[in-house]
């Protein structure tokens, strides 16, 4: 079978100085895209009992996504390209909501090629009850489980701050690089309390695919708690902290993934979901400030921009105004990106998150895990 | 949804707290919010600060003005400045509000420069709230306004009679008063020992017909009665008493400190506690929000040079207000109506003064 020819507007290369993203993948190699459900792709209250037991009986139709997120999805798994693209959904959420999250997925036109669910039924029948909470023994595992062994495949892993996906997904980029050997693995893992069944599995995985090679190459964490992006810079380059989608389809885009009708798909999405192009221009302006993006890719990027509308008649041209004034304001800034971190202290980091859920209190009672 | 221009060079900590203030704002309300500073400084600090980047932009300002030096000569070397960039942006956006805690000289200055005045508005009034006994209007507004309180140091009747129809229209708006009761700041109640121009604007104000009460003169013992709900006066007299007021009240609060060393006082002071801290909550001039600078065609709020996060986040509040209730427009027509019945606006832009700061 012919591979299909890849989408019009081919992938130019990226102009950033960012040491990861530039790693343009050549049109054929395989992506893969992982993505995290709740708070990442679904707008999902979990704050109290009352937000879960809503979320739980909620119909797929009144699932709300997040500004730009389905844009973005379906435009990365265009047709014309999809014999290159995989996507995993990853989810804390029980199995026992499938049904309901593949019918919303359904009714996004997302046709995932995995998707994973938490064994959460099976956790609390078995008396695991430090597994419904926590993330790191599920997620690591489903995501060595998933890795798909192929020379030539890009990982983009997308999550969010309100678990630890940022610390899960480097662990699991790193594994795969061989940065983590089986001790230093064997400790993280204890030292995150990760049930000795699923310790044996990951260690299992780890032997099968460490050192296997560099895939990950970025992980998008949605800020929607707005964590201060301090709490991100210790997982260096690879880990990007964003505010909303548009920053990530500015970055896809600059690294070759996202075609210019994807770009202005997000765009005429978040400008749907009340998005003005005030706001969307300092998303662009704070991606230029901490270096991620400079202005010649901004440029590119209203070009595209400009000529994608002229075919496709949505209103960017506010925002590409915006966006010129960005350009215009911050002509001066040749500021470089994150370093590539590659001695990641994954303990330390475990603790430091760890500490500072201690600080949430129950009745005066430090909430510990 | 209002855009808000903060400069964070100034105020406590060097502006950190003016930051920390604004990364707030940015997560509670939808406000724009555009700080103005060293850009790769906002940068690196706010990556330390839970904040919401889609609602917070940065407006780099590389030059600091020098306050060693003249005013003219501090603002000529320091063309790109906070509060020159901050107004730049200001002068682009009719719907922004700019808040600074600079000094009064240096931003009326530069609001001269780049900034348009209200059709019929002589000169800018810097226009601050101080907490009186009786409440102000329906919401019962704890706080009366008093304004000049240091823009425009020489002023004539005209101008006074034109800050009292700003002022009037100012409270109206952010104290919901229907007529508010304007008084004009004087050494008596009478005018036989009152200045040249406190004469001029007391006739002048009693003969109008306009959107206000005029109540004559107040002597300065009077200003704390809540009797006015605007109190006008000349911007070097406004400075000299407002400072004169917060030395007081921080005098009082030297007093209590050291009561706390003598150990019977001590007690009486524990016992007062209470009482005490809402006395201080009442006269703490952080939670005003700021000095509005009336007479502009755009609207600036003018804080403490010390104004910590606090003292932010009110000015932040009150340039929300200003916004929402469309202060301008009305501060704009009541100055149009004053001009208009009593005659007092004079076509020509009368001489440049400066504030007290500038003086010095």
């Amino acid at each position: 079978m012919t591979p299909p020819e890849p989408p019009d507007s081919a992938p130019a290369p990226p102009v950033t100085g960012d040491p990861v993203a530039p790693v343009a993948p050549p049109v054929r190699r395989l992506v893969h895209l992982r993505w995290d459900l709740d708070k990442t792709y679904l707008q999902t209250n979990f704050d109290s009992v009352k937000d879960l037991v809503k979320t739980f009986w909620q119909k797929p139709e009144d699932k709300a996504t997040v500004a730009g997120a389905q844009a973005l999805l379906q435009s990365l798994m265009d047709p014309a390209d999809r014999i290159n693209r995989r996507v995993t959904f990853i989810s804390g959420s029980p199995r026992q909501m499938r049904k309901v999250l593949m019918r919303k997925l359904c009714l996004d036109g997302v046709e995932p090629d995995m998707f994973i669910l938490k064994p959460n039924l099976e956790n609390l029948l078995r008396g695991r009850f430090r597994a419904l909470r926590g993330q790191v023994g599920y997620k690591l595992k489903a995501l060595l489980l998933s890795h798909m062994a192929q020379e030539t495949v890009d990982e983009y892993l997308f999550g969010d701050d309100a678990e630890q996906d940022s610390f899960i997904y480097s662990l699991y980029g790193d594994i795969l690089a061989g940065r983590v050997d089986a001790v230093r693995m064997a400790a993280i893992l204890s030292t995150c309390k990760v049930y000795r069944h699923d310790v044996d599995e990951i260690m299992a995985y780890h032997a099968q695919l460490a050192g296997s090679g560099e895939f990950v190459r970025r992980i998008f964490i949605h800020l929607d708690r707005r964590s201060p992006l301090d709490r991100f810079a210790p997982y260096g380059a690879r880990v990007v902290a964003i505010y909303n989608y548009f920053q990530c389809a500015v970055l896809l885009f600059d690294a070759g993934l996202l075609a210019s009708r994807g770009l202005l798909a997000v765009l005429a999405a978040m400008a749907g979901a009340g998005y003005t192009p005030e706001r969307v221009a300092n998303s662009v302006q704070d991606l230029m400030r901490r270096g991620f993006v400079h202005p010649p890719a901004i440029r590119k990027i209203v070009q595209a921009l400009d000529d994608a509308e002229k075919t496709v008649d949505r209103p960017a041209s506010q925002f590409i105004q915006k966006f010129e004034d960005v350009i215009t304001s911050l002509e001066h800034l040749q500021r470089s990106g994150p370093p590539i971190e590659t001695d990641i202290n994954y303990l330390g980091l475990y603790h430091e998150a760890r500490f500072r859920r201690q600080q949430q209190r129950l009745l005066g009672i430090r909430l510990l895990d | 949804m209002a855009h808000i221009v903060i400069d964070i060079c100034v105020g406590r900590d060097c502006g950190s707290e003016a930051l920390e203030a604004a990364a707030i704002a940015s997560l509670e309300h939808d406000h724009q919010i555009t700080v103005v500073g060293d850009e790769s400084e906002i940068t690196a600090a706010l990556q330390k600060l839970a904040h919401d980047a889609e609602h917070l932009g940065v407006a780099h300002a590389g030059d600091r003005l020098d306050p060693d030096l003249e005013l003219a000569d501090s603002l000529a070397r320091a063309p790109r400045s906070s509060i020159a960039v901050g107004m730049e942006l200001l002068a682009r956006d009719p719907a922004a509000i700019f808040i600074s805690a600079g000094g009064t000289a240096a931003i009326v200055a530069t609001a001269r420069r780049l900034l348009g005045r209200l059709p019929g508005a002589r000169h800018p009034a810097l226009a601050a709230v101080y907490p009186t006994l009786r409440p102000h209007g329906p919401a019962s507004d704890p706080f009366a306004l008093l304004l000049d309180v240091g823009a425009t140091v020489d002023c004539d009747a005209a101008d006074l009679v034109n800050f009292a129809a700003m002022g009037a229209a100012y409270s109206a708006k952010i104290s919901r008063i229907e007529r508010p009761r304007v008084a004009l700041l004087s050494n008596g109640t009478g005018l036989a020992g009152a200045p040249e121009r406190i004469r001029g604007a007391h006739q002048r104000l009693r003969e109008a017909t306009t959107g206000f009460e005029y109540i004559g003169c107040l002597r300065a013992d009077h200003v704390t009665s809540g009797d006015a709900d605007v109190i006008v006066t000349d911007g070097f007299t406004g400075d000299i008493l407002l400072r004169t007021l917060e030395g007081v009240a921080a005098t009082g609060e030297l007093l209590l400190k050291r009561a706390a060393e003598r150990l019977q006082w001590r007690l009486g002071v524990q016992m007062l506690g209470d009482g005490l801290a809402a006395i201080r909550e009442f006269t703490d001039w952080e939670n005003y929000g700021g000095a509005p600078l009336l007479g502009l065609d755009r609207a600036v709020v003018v804080t403490q040079a010390n104004s910590g996060r606090r003292a932010y986040l009110n000015a932040i509040r009150l340039g929300a207000k200003i916004d929402r209730l469309q202060v301008l427009a009305a501060v704009a027509a009541s100055v149009a109506s004053i001009s208009s019945v009593s005659s007092v606006a004079t076509p020509h832009e009368p001489p440049a003064t400066s504030s007290p700061e500038a003086a010095t």
